[in-house]
């Protein structure tokens, strides 16, 4: 009997030895990729905080609106986005490495798909930001003409602007990844749609409005108030 | 940047005439109606006042389509009821081209100019094409200054009613005056007397195709004389009475364009107008009398209403372009109910809300065409206030107010002064190309 649990317990030492064999160095060595990776990361992110400060790209993403885009204080700092944006790309690509180092099918696998996808996934997200960003211009541009032009819930038409700006740039980027185009594509042409059948409507019925007055002063009974007349004496 | 505008047709017609002393220019886009008045007006001056001079009016076009050239080139005068001492020497010539590139009144200026340039004028007069009051005497005013006491730039001073102009009132003279330090109270009118060596200036600058070349001509002829030091005087030409302006165009344009020509070339300017403090008369020529002027309706009701919407919507933009305690003040008023008369946005208030758009315009917190569009709300809270201040006080005292409004932007100058220069510099290049250039203009 105890010659029996001898036997096992070897077995197990001996198959526990040998998987910690067959691992260890590939851990070892992960885990010293990582550290490497770590140190490389953020001497990486102080270079480029110290080299970027310097630049006008604070100044650019401030005009542009892509810094109160991301950050609605607007104090955003291009130094910091690229450094973390760096930092973070090293670290990813190190962990693939690190797992490759295991040299399993499943590591290899994961790496090529990251290897793949990164390219794709990168330009989809610069679609997205591209998009927010035309959709924040267009959004702001719509406001404060609404607001001028004192149409009813200006700030509504503003989200709406910006929604389908956004909108479509997820469209665009579900495209170029291949992810469930067909589903984005059918919602978007139902939202456009949508839109136009909206604003024939709208510009039916303000049109009738139009040609009834126009042909009221054509008649000779000419319909301005005080609060039709536009204000024409400022300069 | 500096392109010839003269068409092929026009450059004939200079060919033809050879040279002019004097050239009055008149800006038109469907002014069919007035124009045959202005065009007689101005020749009856130069006949009248300039007999011993070649002169030649000319008429930049927008692509008018009721007629507005035939009107112009079949204005004529009756000379009998001129009373001519002298009989002129040569006959004023009357040219009518269409301009091309970015419609608007600058993009025809430029047209004049390079025409009076190609002419090789002494003086060049410019006056706008739905004037209903303008006389002869208005090309004399305009005119004499420059050919016989050497001024550069003379800028008009008219009789207006007291809610006529509000952004000249409100906006750019308290500014322009207080950044430049003389006070040349209509800076935009649009009838103006320039030099030759001005002239040139103006021609050989390359921002014709910005906002100049629409409503900020006006604004930009101004600052540039004041800034470069030019000599600068008025001339008092009565009443201003003209059409009403195009209904397609929107206030919020016309803020934008003039208010982004004062900001943009107070960046330009700074050297100019950060070393100097206080503000000094201009000469000012012509005999002062008092006239009849036409009632203007003010709707304050829908100007209030559009502050309100104004307050509720755009705090985002607000709230970047002005210093917390401006927008916690603006915020106050847009937030109070009062009765419509007791709705005030004092002077320091709105003083401190131009100055505040005028730094965030250096600084760029959003992009530079919204910033100054939600301008308008602020800009109609302003003139109801000032409506319901001045109901009933005569045009002296609305002066005296107008006065008080531009001693507030003085006081505040140091401040901008100081802020304007913690704020980071984004028009460097601008400025030393700017230099440069009136350096060149000052040579020839």
């Amino acid at each position: 009997m105890l010659d029996l649990l001898e036997q096992i317990l070897k077995q197990a030492v001996e198959r526990v030895s040998s998987q910690v064999l067959t691992y260890a160095p590939g851990l070892l060595a992960a885990l010293f990729i990582l550290a490497v990776t770590l140190l490389i990361a953020r001497l990486v992110r102080w270079v480029l905080v110290k080299i970027i400060k310097g630049f006008a790209a604070d100044r650019f993403l401030r005009r542009s609106g892509i810094s109160s885009m991301i950050d609605q204080t607007g104090r955003l700092q291009t130094s910091q986005v690229v450094a973390k944006t760096a930092y973070w790309i090293v670290l990813v690509a190190g962990m693939l490495v690190a797992l490759n180092s295991f040299n399993s099918s499943l590591s290899t696998r994961l790496t090529e798909t990251v290897v793949f996808l990164f390219p794709k996934l990168l330009a989809a997200a610069a679609i997205i930001v591209v998009a927010a960003w035309i959709g924040r211009y267009f959004g702001r541009t719509t406001l404060v003409w609404a607001v001028n032009e004192s149409l009813p819930w200006p700030r509504k038409l503003a989200v709406c602007v910006r929604a389908i700006f956004t909108f479509a740039g997820v469209v665009a980027a579900a495209d170029h990844l291949d992810f469930a185009r067909s589903v984005f594509l059918a919602a978007f042409i139902m939202v456009v749609g949508g839109m136009v059948l909206a604003g024939s409507l709208a510009l039916g019925l303000s049109g009738r409005e139009a040609i009834r007055r126009y042909l009221e002063e054509k008649k000779g009974t000419p319909r301005e108030t005080i609060d039709d007349r536009p204000l024409w004496t400022h300069l | 940047m500096n392109e010839d505008l003269v068409s092929q047709e026009a450059n004939e017609a200079l060919k033809r005439i050879g040279s002019a002393d004097i050239v009055v220019g008149i800006p038109s886009y469907n002014n069919g109606r007035t124009i045959g008045h202005v065009i007689a007006a101005a020749q009856a001056g130069l006949e009248k006042y300039f007999p011993q001079f070649r002169a030649v009016i000319v008429n930049s076009d927008g692509g008018s389509s009721d007629g507005t050239r035939e009107a112009v080139l079949g204005a004529g005068v009756n000379k009998e009821q001129l009373l001519l001492l002298t009989t002129p020497l040569f006959p004023v010539h009357r040219l009518s081209f269409p301009y091309h590139g970015i419609p608007g009144k600058g993009s025809a200026f430029r047209l004049i100019f390079q025409m009076a340039r190609q002419l090789g004028a002494r003086a060049c007069a410019v006056v706008d094409s739905d004037l209903r009051s303008i006389t002869p005497e208005w090309i004399d005013l305009l005119v004499r200054p420059v050919l016989h006491a050497e001024f550069d730039f003379v800028g008009p001073y008219y009789h207006r009613h007291k809610y006529d102009g509000t952004i000249t009132n409100s906006i750019v003279y308290p500014l322009t005056r207080a950044l430049y330090g003389l006070r040349l109270r209509q800076p935009i009118g649009g009838d103006f007397g320039i030099s030759r060596r001005l002239l040139w200036r103006y021609l050989s600058r390359n921002d014709w195709e910005t906002d100049t070349a629409r409503f900020g001509i006006d604004i930009w002829m101004s600052t540039i004389a004041l800034a470069e030091g030019y000599r600068v005087c008025q001339s008092f030409l009565g009443a201003k009475l003209h059409d009403a302006k195009d209904p397609g165009l929107h206030l919020s344009d016309m803020l934008h364009q003039v208010v982004g020509s004062v900001f943009r070339l107070m960046q330009e300017y700074e050297p100019a107008w950060a070393s100097s403090s206080g503000s000094q008369e201009v000469d000012l020529f012509g005999f002062r009398f008092g006239v009849g002027l036409d009632p203007i309706e003010v709707n304050t009701d829908r100007m209030i209403a559009a502050f309100r919407k104004g307050c509720e919507e755009l705090g985002e933009i607000w709230s970047a372009a002005l210093s917390r305690e401006t927008f916690d003040s603006i915020r106050r008023i847009g937030s109070r109910n009062p009765a419509s008369e007791e709705f005030h946005m004092d002077d320091d208030l709105w003083s401190q809300v131009v100055l505040d758009f005028a730094l965030a315009y250096k600084r760029q917190p959003v992009e530079r065409g919204h910033l100054l569009r939600s301008l308008t709300p602020l800009y109609l809270a302003r003139v109801a206030s000032f409506v319901y201040q001045t109901r009933l006080l005569g045009s002296n005292e609305v002066e005296n107010r107008i006065e008080n409004l531009c001693l507030s932007f003085e006081q505040k100058k140091p401040d901008l002064i100081r802020r304007w220069r913690s704020e980071p510099n984004t028009h460097r290049s601008a400025k030393a190309e700017s230099v440069a250039d009136a350096k060149l203009s000052l040579e020839v």
